[in-house]
């Protein structure tokens, strides 16, 4: 962002980290990275913090001795204790940049690894190239994605179903109101949600605590993405290559893509969409959430008219919160996210009279334009809690990751409700933070 | 016969007490690919031990991750400077793997120096560095001498090692600051703190104490440190080494030099910290330091003692688990469960040498189960086999535990709550008496159906398991 040769309380994590976010969301899939342990260890222990969930992570615990002789044989062995320990239905493979900088090719150890283990021969196990050091996290949730449909999607019979994509890092919670709304359409049968991350990374307590946690859309799911007859992602708007576009070169699936259902203008768009896929109108039960919302925004308009909010967090989060904003008449002063893409600063731009735009950014940066800014109310990750508390700005908090506060795993932000959700707590919190002065 | 089912080449980390026979146990550098084990990089190792100092400039030589997931994510508290609280990193993007990046470190080192001011700068290595080769000492050593601050190169790749060689880099870049500066000391009788952290201001319930007894901590390493302090530690005339695993190195690197001589201690657990007290008083073989030593822990026993009591009459007897990353807190925790009546039935570490597994086999009853580098599967077979009542671990293991209905207490870097000197022993009676005695356990975990014939198959399961484990139920 700025002309600076060091990054400063990054706002951005690396490509790995979005892999498993993606792996994840698979029914049975254990995600193993090729590197050294300690990259596994800090993303679980960043996961674990964040959902309130135990996060396993193999690692193919790359030693100074692999690393010069090349990793072929512990990510073999790697591979092997994972099937070993945890009986997964599938693998998902990230590189790291200490793997993808000796030059290890692990599709050609994966083939190996199939031949000399024929227990093995048929185990889903889907390579992902993601060196940290280019791209972000998005960009690795979007290539793991992207791996998990050329790997897995497998030509049959025309199913007459439609892939729907989440495209962008969301919380469980989110994803769960996407399958009720599925349900509650009648329609779950005749949509594919990919990947589901719902019950895996928000598991319920019970008597026996399954190894691998349950949920996660089933393996020949993904395969039967191939035969659907048209792919909506929704979210991943910024990101060159995704799924979506694979299986319409491929498999001549019709993609299109959809911003986050987040606020109200872009839950109706999503809704419009919907209607025309199913063929059926939305549920009374969602126009009443709809009513509500309009409802709601009547109520806080006033509270929230000219509040002016930065807002700072994942590229397509951060773009329809923004959008938000503008809905209820509060200004977005400060706009930011830590990942360089070039459709961000245009789309803001779009939507929002005259924000301060940061791409590629990190917390110094917001935090200096945040001061500038004459900023109200931090609407982003707990990341933000440091120019909260220095500038004493309320800091609500959306999206990951959010490591002080409880809840993450159940923030609902999409759909009439969420937005409703989103709005009180911001005029929450600045009634709580008028009430104090 | 192994204590439990695990990997292939584990089955030596697992080992059961019995008897007198010295226990052996496998513990090596290299973790098991595919185990999922708990430790992490020699990167974790060098900055969890240099980060307290508050206020260095921390900057990160490696891709952008190394720095976002170590983000104050230490509970080490402050009581000035916050600069340790920033995360520093130049970020390497491909351009820089490609090319090097000695340019774009030296100017960043120059760009953050200018900006920040900081006393010192630690550049961390990480894994990317060692396979490109950047000479990170030498552009160290040049802005240096341009930017007339200390420079200090960490050797930390992560996958050089484990955290124990983590340590041991943070060591030798302490060791460059030392004896850089020249001080006359208050008193005769002064200390170095090593490997005491400052969590959850740990420290301050410590340095007190040494105060009253008429002790100067010229300086800690690092738990609220400033580089000031530890660029004059060398003026003082004994080491208290708390945390030996990460520190043990350093002091004997001390005693060589500059001749201080070094003792073990730890501040947790009131046997423990009485001891840490006395040990210092007695050092300097002065009468009036040592009965001054005793009455403050006279003084300090007695004022927590009711307090202690009260949570050990409800946790006495019960169950405990410990897996720590070094050997000497979980040395320290056996003590400090003794106090409170419980039992030790595991206990395990991440980093632990075979000495340390052999001392730990000393203290420990018969039947208990030491570990090393365990994974989440191991955990919860060796929680389930030995009926651990709570676990004592960090945040990686805590969900573990909840998920299996088990109580918990975060001893980590990232707590807060005091858990050193004699106010920390009463936080942590009662950590431990609220997890194990929360209503949250007693909830039952399965509903009693309210069908009776009509129950469907799988619910008529779910009411003849309550039945079994002699649940009431209501059908």
């Amino acid at each position: 962002m700025s002309e600076s040769y060091s990054t400063v309380n990054p706002c951005n994590m690396c490509m790995p980290m979005g892999t498993v976010l993606a792996f994840k969301g698979i029914e049975g899939c254990m995600p193993l990275f090729h590197g050294s342990q300690g990259c596994a260890t800090y993303m679980r222990l960043y996961l674990a913090h964040h959902f309130r969930e135990p996060v396993d992570i193999g690692s193919s615990a790359l030693s100074e001795k692999g690393t010069v002789y090349g990793g072929a044989a512990n990510l073999k062995k790697g591979i092997k204790n994972l099937i070993a320990g945890y009986r997964p239905k599938a693998i998902g493979i990230a590189t790291t940049c200490l793997a993808e900088t000796i030059g290890d090719d692990i599709v050609q150890i994966i083939r190996e690894f199939r031949i000399e283990e024929p227990l093995a021969s048929r185990l889903p196990i889907i390579p992902v190239s993601t060196p940290s050091y280019s791209g972000s996290h998005e960009e690795g949730y979007a290539r793991a994605l992207l791996a998990l449909v050329e790997a897995l999607a497998k030509k049959g019979e025309p199913n007459n179903k439609v892939n729907l994509v989440i495209g962008s890092v969301l919380s469980p919670a989110d994803v769960r109101y996407l399958k009720d709304m599925l349900n509650d359409w009648g329609c779950s049968d005749e949509f594919i949600l990919f990947p589901d991350i719902s019950e895996t990374l928000d598991a319920p307590l019970v008597e026996e605590m399954p190894t691998i946690p349950e949920g996660g859309t089933p393996l020949r799911d993904v395969a039967d993405t191939a035969n659907s007859r048209e792919t909506l992602t929704i979210g991943g708007r910024f990101q060159k290559d995704f799924a979506g576009a694979f299986l319409e070169e491929t498999y001549g699936v019709k993609s299109s893509l959809l911003p986050l259902p987040i606020g109200l203008e872009h839950t109706d768009l999503f809704v419009s969409r919907m209607e025309e896929l199913t063929g059926r109108r939305l549920p009374g039960k969602y126009e009443a959430e709809r009513g509500r919302l309009l409802d709601t925004l009547a109520d806080v308009h006033n509270y929230l008219d000219g509040v002016r909010v930065a807002v700072f967090g994942d590229s397509d989060i951060v773009v329809e919160l923004t959008r938000l904003l503008t809905e209820v008449g509060a200004v977005p002063a400060v706009v930011a996210t830590g990942y360089s893409s070039p459709g961000f600063k245009a789309e803001i731009r779009a939507n929002s009279a005259d924000p301060i735009i940061l791409c590629g950014a990190d917390f110094t940066d917001i935090h200096d334009q945040v001061c500038k800014g004459r900023v109200d109310l931090l609407l982003g990750t707990s990341n933000g809690k440091q120019i909260s508390q220095k500038e004493k700005i309320p800091l609500v908090r959306v999206g990951l990751p959010n490591h002080d506060r409880v809840g993450a795993n159940r923030q609902l932000i999409l759909g009439y409700e969420g937005a409703g959700r989103l709005l009180d707590a911001l005029t929450n919190a600045l009634l709580e933070e008028r009430s104090r002065k | 016969m192994s204590v439990i089912k695990t990997f292939e080449g584990r089955e030596g980390h697992i080992a059961r007490k019995a008897g007198s026979d010295p226990l052996s146990l496998s513990c090596s550098n290299e973790s098991l690919a595919g185990a999922v084990s708990q430790r992490a990089c020699v990167y974790s190792g060098a900055r969890v031990v240099l980060n307290p100092l508050t206020d260095a400039l921390h900057l990160v030589h490696g891709p952008i991750g190394c720095a976002s997931y170590t983000w104050d994510i230490r509970g080490s508290s402050t009581s000035g400077p916050t600069l340790y609280k920033s995360s520093f990193s130049t970020d390497m993007k491909e351009l820089d793997v490609i090319y090097g990046g000695e340019k774009k470190l030296a100017t960043a080192i120059k760009e953050l120096a200018l900006k920040y001011r900081p006393p010192a700068i630690f550049v961390y290595s990480t894994c990317i560095v060692g396979i490109i080769g950047d000479d990170i000492r030498s552009v160290c050593g040049q802005a240096a001498a341009e930017i007339g601050i200390p420079v200090i190169p960490v050797k930390s790749e992560g996958f050089k090692g484990n955290k124990n060689e983590g340590y041991k880099a943070a060591c030798n870049a302490l060791f460059e600051l030392i004896g850089r500066r020249d001080y006359e000391p208050r008193s005769p009788y002064t200390i170095n703190l090593l490997g005491e952290y400052n969590v959850a201001g740990d420290l301050w319930a410590i340095k007190p104490l040494l105060e009253e007894i008429g002790l100067e901590v010229i300086a800690t390493f690092t738990g609220d440190g400033r580089v000031e302090e530890i660029e004059r530690a060398n003026h003082a005339c004994l080491n208290l080494v708390q945390c030996s695993g990460s520190m043990t190195y350093l002091a004997k690197k001390m005693e060589e030099k500059f001749g201080i001589p070094y003792r073990r201690i730890s501040f947790f657990g009131l046997g423990d910290v009485s001891n840490a007290l006395r040990l210092a008083a007695e050092h300097f073989g002065e009468p009036s330091l040592m009965d001054r030593a005793e009455e403050i822990i006279e003084r300090e026993t007695a004022r927590v003692m009711p307090r202690i009591a009260c949570h050990r009459a409800r946790v006495q007897g019960k169950k405990a688990a410990i897996y720590m990353g070094g050997a000497a807190k979980a040395v320290s925790l056996v003590k400090g469960f003794e106090e409170l009546g419980m039992e030790v039935v595991i206990i395990g570490t991440q980093t632990g040498d075979s000495e340390d597994y052999r001392k730990i086999s000393c203290i420990v009853k018969d039947g208990t189960v030491i570990v090393d580098d365990a994974n989440p599967l191991e955990l919860r077979e060796l929680l389930h086999k030995q009926k651990a009542d709570i676990l004592v671990a960090g945040v990686k293991e805590r969900f573990l535990a909840y998920k299996l209905g088990i109580a918990f207490c975060d001893f980590n870097h990232d707590r807060t709550t005091s858990f050193e000197g004699y106010d920390g022993m009463v936080n942590f009676a009662r950590e431990i008496d609220v997890s194990l005695n929360s209503p949250v356990w007693k909830l039952p975990k399965l509903r009693a159906s309210t069908l009776g014939a009509g129950a469907s198959c799988n619910q008529r399961k779910l009411i003849a398991m309550r039945e079994c484990r002699g649940v009431a139920i209501n059908v």
